[in-house]
């Protein structure tokens, strides 16, 4: 319809006005009349007023003159009456002003010449002609009042236009607000909010207008509203302007959530507003807790460390600490803090820092991270105390950092010192213990050669020259003698295998079992057996000990063997890169499988002594002597089927 | 013409075993005995009771001896140009190599271990009479002062 208007106003005459912009619709007569009437200044009863007016004006003065005038000029006043009327009121009173002149002029001063006058041409012609006079007068009247009326439109629509922009403007600032932005009146009414605040609590925004800020935030903020007996409002309010309050907002749903508040008063002509930017510190809250929570983990950790730790700067000082360090050193940590490291370490560690002309610290440092360093700790009271610590590098905004793990090694030393003296006891203890049994066994042999050699002189010179009794006597004792003899001379072997063995070295075992044989010459002799062998390796071994471990398997082969020729063979494979395993098979008697753990043992023996001699002790030697190689023994047999030892040994370290 | 041993041993029994071992294998050696090494000193330079003594063609040394042992004995002899031409066997229990090794360091002529049984001593003094008493050539004369 606006077009319409402008084409209306145009066809009228009345103008094209200029087209700015900032205006919203174009004008035309009727709104610059009622933009007129509306600033107050020219309202149609004023203007009809002025109109009336000015022709009773006009009435007046005529009949002032009427006297002077007679009937002369009777409509001529009622012109200025008209263009008065026109010039204040426009074109509407200045045609009230004209007709009732018209009428008034006729009625009291055209000569009155009766009824059938006013027909008659002349009256006539004199109404047609102050008509024409009267609209040329209101014409040009009327022109000026409507231009008057457009500047005030103008003025009025620019005011509106500028008003609307601020208003846009402010609305615009408010809707754009990162904040939810809630206007509350004294008596806790919402009067305004803004798109945030609806999308924050969930409302629509007339769901909310003039309702109670309470729905929203239940508690602390419309207490803050109004005031307590003591204070005004302005006062109460006085007091959070400007401070952010943390408080709890319900949704539409009923759901709660955190928000900051920030109150500030707003003069209004409906009284003092408060203004609340309501943000949601959802997110906010939760990375508090979450860094909170990190930073409790954090020192949760740090304190629940079990060692100390001891976080150091570049120049030595400390600026962290736990309070396992606190009870280490037993200073409190107000105490340490900015301190010298070295007044706890008073050595190794702050040299560790500093580097020298040649290394970078981090090079330095570089060298000491991961390995525990052995140093000495120094508490408030002086005392020393053993401690390892673990450096490792931290970055930070305030440089490179140094955290030190602080161990008190004390009970691990003393441990390890309790251990140190357990296995030198032990040593020690095994070392008499074999010693002892040497020379005990070695001056056993004194007297007991006396006794042997004494019964067998007795034997020699004496025997059948007693009585029967006195040769049995003397068999028995000459018997028992030998046998002690030889079970001491076994014992002697046993402890030298420990006591007097040397360093095993790389040794041919082909030659040892060379020098075996040949020990055993006379046994094997005896019983014509059959010895053969494998080519034999070299290996770590103790040759003379080596020796007599071939020298006992093979003289038990011999001895115990079977109905048949003794046949001994001596092998030997390779079963990993060092390791041989020996094998000393024959063809004897076997041993039952029940005994195979118990032959090893010193004083086992399987026969009657009438049967075979020997005191038991033999395999105890070989086990012994593989053992102290480092190796194993064990045995495969079957009653009547032979035996076959085996036993283990390194190889040479050569090659 | 006797053969005069000197037997430095401090057991008796063993003083005996060696005398009945060499009564059968050589009735011709006189076994002259002392049972520590002072006293084989004083034997050996003619000291107190011992003015008299001979001068052993051999001496048969124990290594464990009360008062002066064995090595220290065996030092003397043959740091003594007078003693050290007479053949000095070394006659111990002792099979510990430390004292082999020591006692040829000192210029024994021989070491030998006691054997346990009775056969085999006695078979090893008939040894020592057959080899050093027998097959041996000793000097006659006095080293010339």
């Amino acid at each position: 319809m606006a077009t319409g208007r402008v084409i209306s106003a145009r066809n009228m005459g009345l103008g094209v006005w200029p087209c700015d912009c900032t205006l919203n619709y174009s004008l035309n007569p009727g709104h610059m009349r009622k933009y007129l009437s509306d600033s107050g200044i020219h309202s149609p009863a004023l203007r009809y007023g002025a109109g009336v007016g000015s022709f009773a004006v006009a009435l007046l003065v005529r009949a002032a003159l009427d006297p002077s005038l007679q009937n002369e000029l009777p409509f001529a006043v009622f012109f200025a009456g008209i263009a008065a009327a026109a010039w204040f009121g426009g074109l509407g009173p200045s045609v009230v002003s004209a007709v009732l002149g018209f009428v008034a002029a006729e009625l009291f001063f055209v000569d009155n010449q009766g009824i059938g006058w006013i027909a008659s041409p002349v009256a006539i012609a004199v109404a047609v002609s102050y008509f024409l006079v009267a609209a040329t007068i209101i014409m040009i009247g009327d022109a000026r009042h409507m231009a008057l009326a457009r500047a005030v439109a103008l003025q009025i629509e620019l005011e509106q236009a500028h008003l609307a922009q601020m208003e846009g403007r402010y609305r615009g600032l408010l809707e754009a607000a990162p904040d939810g932005m809630v206007v509350v009146n004294q008596g806790g009414d919402i009067v305004l909010l803004n798109a945030q605040a609806e999308k924050q609590f969930g409302y629509r925004r007339d769901e909310l207008l003039g309702q109670k800020v309470k729905n929203l935030i239940p508690e602390g903020f419309a207490e803050r509203l109004v005031a307590d007996g003591l204070r005004s409002p302005a006062e109460a309010l006085a007091q959070q302007i400007g401070t952010g309050i943390e408080l709890t907002g319900r949704r539409k749903d009923g759901s709660a959530f955190p928000i900051e508040i920030m109150l500030s008063p707003l003069e209004s002509p409906e009284g003092l507003l408060v203004t609340a930017a309501v943000r949601d510190i959802t997110v906010r809250r939760d990375a508090e807790v979450h860094l909170a929570q990190m930073e409790g983990r954090y020192r949760g950790l740090l304190e629940a460390a079990p060692d100390g730790m001891v976080v150091v700067n570049r120049d030595g000082e400390i600026v962290l600490l736990n309070a396992q360090a606190e009870n280490q050193f037993g200073y409190r940590r107000d105490e340490l803090l900015g301190q010298k490291v070295k007044n706890l370490i008073p050595k190794g560690f702050a040299e560790r820092l500093v580097a020298d002309g040649l290394r970078s610290p981090a090079e330095a440092l570089a060298q000491q991270i991961g390995t525990g360093i052995e140093l000495s700790g120094r508490r408030k009271d002086g005392s020393e105390f053993p401690i390892e610590i673990m450096l490792s590098p931290l970055e930070s905004p305030e440089g490179l950092l140094v955290t030190a793990a602080v161990r008190d090694i004390t009970v691990r030393r003393a441990a390890e010192a309790q251990l140190r003296r357990t296995v030198e006891e032990l040593n020690r203890s095994n070392e008499e213990l074999e010693q002892f049994a040497y020379v005990t066994s070695h001056d056993l042999q004194e007297p007991l050669r006396m006794v042997a050699s004494y019964v067998e002189l007795l034997s020699e010179r004496y025997k059948g020259k007693l009585d029967a009794d006195a040769d049995d006597f003397i068999a028995f004792a000459v018997d028992g003698a030998t046998r002690m003899q030889r079970l001491i001379h076994d014992l002697l072997l046993y402890s030298r295998v420990g006591t007097r063995g040397t360093e095993p070295c790389d040794t041919s075992s082909e030659e040892a079992l060379r020098l075996a044989l040949l020990n055993l010459r006379g046994a094997t002799e005896e019983s014509g057996a059959l010895v053969t062998h494998d080519p034999l390796p070299i290996v770590q071994a103790d040759e003379l000990q080596l020796t007599q471990l071939f020298q006992n398997l093979i003289g038990n082969a011999v001895k115990y063997h079977s109905a048949g020729v003794p046949r001994i063979h001596i092998s030997a494979a390779k079963d990993s890169a060092e390791r041989w395993t020996f094998s000393v098979k024959d063809n004897g008697l076997g041993i039952d499988s029940q005994y195979f753990g118990k032959i090893f043992g010193m004083f086992q023996r399987l026969h009657k002594r009438a049967e075979f001699a020997g005191t038991g002790i033999g395999l105890a030697i070989c086990k012994k002597i593989v053992e102290r190689h480092g190796g194993s023994i064990s045995v495969e047999s079957q009653l009547g089927q032979g035996s076959s030892f085996r036993f283990c040994l390194t190889g040479s370290a050569a090659k | 013409m006797p053969l005069e041993v000197l037997l430095v041993e401090d057991n008796p029994g063993d003083v005996r075993l060696t005398q009945e071992a060499f009564r059968d294998a050589n009735v011709h050696v006189r076994l002259h005995v002392a049972s520590d090494g002072v006293e084989a000193m004083a034997f050996l330079r003619h000291l107190e009771t011992h003015a008299h003594a001979p001068r052993p063609d051999m001496i048969l040394l124990d290594l464990n001896l009360p008062k002066m042992d064995g090595r220290e004995v065996l030092d003397r002899i043959k740091k003594d140009d007078d003693l050290k031409t007479i053949p000095t066997m070394i006659l111990t229990t002792s099979e510990a190599e430390a004292d082999i090794l020591r006692s040829y360091q000192l210029q024994a002529n021989c070491y030998l271990t006691k054997p346990i049984t009775l056969g085999a001593f006695e078979s090893l003094v008939k040894s020592i009479n057959e080899f050093w008493m027998t097959k041996v050539r000793l000097p006659q004369q006095r080293p010339v002062k």
